[in-house]
């Protein structure tokens, strides 16, 4: 390599540029524009030989070569793996499932006390009318007579009962 | 990929058998030990069984299994340079052992046939070069050489921009000449000298 070819040894872009083009990661338009340098600059078609040069000697490294025993081996501990993930849950787990179920158990109570609490406060209008119904369905009635006595007597009288009542 | 996804037992079989040289040779060329990368191919063969679920259809296996590798040598390396006093184990990869250029010497001085010694050189010296590189710059060129990635997958698998992966192979091509022209004009075998900075923080 003489000085000549300094100006490009320095640039890493060309650099770059021929390493793109190797790897076949350059665009048409840039594969172009390489291929037409490479042909008219010796200086740059030395660099690319020297980088595919190298390139060329990673061929020389081993490849491994395992056969069925290394897969056996892989799959037995997989296996192992596989069994450890579906085993029941460990004494640390119980417990931790344990301390969940508590903590939910505590939550429902904290809820119904919270039902009956709000109940206690805030009754339901509803239930009260229900609860006074048949007093309502007879207001008219009982506005009629002046006291409780009085219905009393009449009662006594026989006013309130039904014909079958009376049939009997 | 999607069979093992439904648990199918054979097709995981099927699978270690496809994959595990493949993933053998990267990661033995990644870490510099035999012994290391099997396990750690054992290791990455069990985390895509753990994990089979979170694979998405569609996507590259291949991608998807380097991915693991790159992570779980990684780790190996960073726990391996903290305990820089334990030795793995004795039994180191590459053409000639723990110790290529110890090793050559031994080999020289026997009555090895002259090309078979010139291919024990080259290859001692094509060793010597790949470790010379930092962990990224030999993890982008062993996916791109014996994966033949894209510069796309290749920065998938190591979660990177292209361009950066193209900065990252750009440099290792550049180490890797400085490091085999030496051998290829005098045959001295050397380590690369750093194109750049040579480390993790190349990018």
């Amino acid at each position: 390599v003489n000085d000549s070819n300094q100006p490009h040894e320095n640039s890493d872009h060309l650099w770059e540029e021929l390493s793109a083009y190797l790897d076949g990661e350059l665009d048409a338009a840039g594969r172009k524009k390489v291929e037409a340098r490479l042909a008219s600059d010796p200086v740059y078609s030395t660099m690319l030989q020297r980088l595919e040069r190298s390139w060329n000697a990673l061929d020389e490294l081993p490849r491994a070569e395992t056969g069925q025993a290394f897969a056996q081996t892989t799959l037995q501990m997989v296996a192992i793996a596989a069994e450890s993930s579906a085993a029941p849950p460990s004494p640390l787990r119980r417990g931790a499932r344990g301390w969940w179920l508590a903590v939910a158990g505590s939550v429902l109570a904290a809820g119904l006390a919270g039902v009956y609490v709000g109940k206690r406060l805030y009754p339901d209008v509803n239930r009260s009318l229900l609860e006074d119904l048949p007093l309502m369905e007879h207001l008219d009635a009982y506005r009629q007579v002046e006291n409780v006595e009085f219905l009393r007597q009449l009662n006594q009288a026989g006013l309130f009962e039904e014909e079958g009542d009376r049939a009997s | 990929m999607l069979r093992v996804q439904e648990g199918e037992a054979a097709a995981f079989t099927e699978l270690v058998l496809r994959y595990q040289n493949r993933l053998i040779t990267i990661l033995d060329h990644l870490v510099g030990n035999r012994q290391t990368a099997e396990d750690l191919a054992q290791d990455v063969f069990v985390r895509v069984f753990k994990a089979r679920e979170r694979y998405q259809p569609g996507a590259k296996f291949s991608t998807w299994l380097f991915t693991i590798a790159n992570h779980v040598a990684s780790n190996a390396l960073r726990s391996q340079s903290r305990r820089p006093e334990i030795n793995l184990d004795a039994r180191e990869s590459g053409p000639l052992g723990a110790n290529p250029m110890e090793n050559l010497a031994i080999e020289k001085s026997g009555q090895m046939p002259t090309r078979q010694l010139d291919s024990v050189e080259l290859k001692s010296a094509v060793h010597v070069a790949l470790q010379s590189l930092s962990e990224r710059q030999r993890m982008a060129v062993l996916l791109s050489k014996f994966e033949e990635m894209s510069y796309a997958d290749i920065a998938e698998t190591m979660q990177l921009s292209q361009p950066a992966v193209k900065s990252l192979l750009s440099r290792a091509r550049l180490n890797l000449k400085s490091a085999l022209e030496p051998y290829w004009q005098n045959g001295e075998i050397t380590a690369a000298k750093a194109n750049g900075t040579v480390g993790d923080d190349d990018l």
